[in-house]
């Protein structure tokens, strides 16, 4: 479900939303295939299914993304610094030019699409543009670059594939189960089926979250300077987050009546979060500064 | 890279410097210049991305002192200067055209000796023809040619590209991939 592949997804609004829209997505897939399945269809009959529904998702979603961002592909002529950034980076990462896109708003952000290497697309935001040193901006594509060489959007889409066919599973597991005694079973089975999909989906958070190291690794391999993308970090996020808390300065002011603690709310936060905590990205690429200031 | 390593997230390690098919070019020039009719410019240049760590200015620095060692005998003359993309160009000029290729050797293996090769861009050896500049890029991570002929601003001129390796592909190894011939723009040779 997750097929688009933010790099700073510090938009907390935006990324409930999202979150929101990739649990329901995903439930609407279980209910979809339990009442199949209740209606008497096989089980290949749904993987089926499920597998078609995931193949449309992976050949239109960088064409959504794209268009959902208000984003366009650029030519070399348009944009000569992105591309000429991009080829580079290429040639360091031994990557085939993907696609260059650029969205027109000032909030700052990049992603990277594509269900293969070759279909690749890399957008960044006017605003990222802006924002960024040169180098930073290096880093923040580097990652997109790491995204695709990493072939983050297949593996997602797979990962999540396998969580439906789970829920299926426990769906079709217990209809045989509780099936001789005649017992109530289908609200047990919906039950468990939201179960191990709700657990899934948890799951295949915690993989994105390691994927997104895995990307600020490879950024800082291809780029040779972890203190950029960490820099770029700081200030996208800075600038992502300032927005959003104007607008909440009243309600911020009732923080210390709030049940849960900060710390509290951080750590569920964290766990039901596309990315890791800044400070614990910023932290890892300091620790490649470090080594590799140590030299080689 | 294989299945597994984009299954675990990959992006460890870059592919490493593919081994040395440099020298190619040595014996290509030949061809260029008898048969095709191109001249060589006396110049060349590697490009690469500057670390700002102590290990990497120390290795920099004893390469330096190594060209400029045998620089007497060679007369090769030794440049170095960062682009607007935040990479390092070392320039070297030396009419001789074997000694340009042995000089952008000794940088490489400088670098690759010291852990460094992944920081490598490129080497790019600078000819023309009729006041036309075209250009050999080595991808030194997959140790390949091609030809690269900028015209003007941010165009290149494929049809031209395409011939070179027509005529020279059996002396070079040439990137098989058309989407890996990368242009390099604004080259300072």
């Amino acid at each position: 479900m997750a097929t688009t592949r933010t790099s700073f997804g510090r938009d907390y609004g935006l990324q409930t939303r999202m979150l929101l829209t990739m649990f329901l997505l995903g439930l609407l897939y279980v209910g979809f295939v339990g009442a199949l399945f209740y209606a008497g269809a096989s089980a290949v009959i749904m993987v089926v299914v499920i597998g078609g529904l995931m193949l449309s998702q992976l050949f239109l979603s960088d064409k959504l993304a794209l268009r959902a961002m208000g984003a366009h592909e650029v030519s070399p002529e348009e944009a000569p610094g992105l591309h000429a950034m991009i080829e580079r980076l290429c040639i360091q990462a031994d990557l085939p030019k993907p696609k260059v896109a650029v969205a027109d708003t000032e909030v700052p952000n990049a992603f990277a699409m594509g269900r293969s290497k070759k279909s690749a697309v890399v957008c960044a935001t006017t605003g990222l543009m802006r924002s960024l040193e040169p180098a930073e901006l290096e880093g923040v594509i580097a990652h997109e670059l790491a995204h695709v060489k990493n072939r983050d959007v297949m593996i997602m889409t797979f990962a999540s594939f396998f969580a439906s066919i789970a829920a299926m599973m426990a769906q079709f597991a217990f209809f045989f189960g509780a099936g001789d005694d005649d017992s109530p079973a289908g609200i047990v089975v919906f039950l468990v089926s939201i179960l191990v999909y709700a657990i899934s989906f948890l799951l295949m958070l915690a993989l994105s979250r390691y994927r997104e190291f895995s990307a600020d690794r490879g950024a800082a391999l291809t780029t040779g300077r972890p203190s950029a993308l960490a820099s770029a970090l700081v200030k996208v996020s800075g600038a992502i987050e300032r927005a959003p808390q104007r607008d909440l300065r009243a309600a911020g002011e009732m923080n210390a009546f709030f049940i849960v603690p900060t710390s509290v709310k951080s750590g569920v936060r964290t766990l039901f979060s596309t990315h890791p905590p800044m400070e614990q990205r910023i932290a890892r690429l300091q620790d490649l500064e470090t080594q590799l200031q140590r030299g080689a | 890279m294989g299945f597994l390593d984009a299954l675990l997230g990959g992006g460890r390690k870059l592919k490493a410097p593919a081994p040395d098919r440099l020298f190619a070019m040595t014996t290509a020039q030949v061809t260029l210049e008898l048969q095709l009719g191109l001249t060589h410019r006396s110049r060349a240049g590697i490009v690469f991305q500057p670390l700002a760590t102590a290990d990497f200015e120390a290795i920099l620095k004893e390469t330096n002192e190594l060209l400029h060692g045998s620089a007497s005998d060679t007369g090769t003359t030794v440049e170095s200067a960062d682009d607007e993309f935040g990479y390092r160009w070392i320039v070297l000029d030396d009419p001789d055209f074997e000694d340009l290729v042995v000089a952008i050797n000794t940088i490489s293996s400088q670098l690759q000796a010291g852990g460094y090769g992944d920081r490598l861009l490129a080497a790019v050896f600078a000819f023309e023809k009729d006041g036309k500049g075209i250009y050999f890029i080595y991808n030194f991570k997959r140790g390949s040619y091609y030809p690269f002929v900028p015209v003007g601003d941010q165009r290149r001129d494929t049809e031209h590209e395409l011939r070179l390796i027509a005529q020279i592909g059996a002396e070079l190894p040439i990137e098989s991939e058309l989407e890996r011939r990368l242009p390099l723009w604004k080259i300072p040779l």
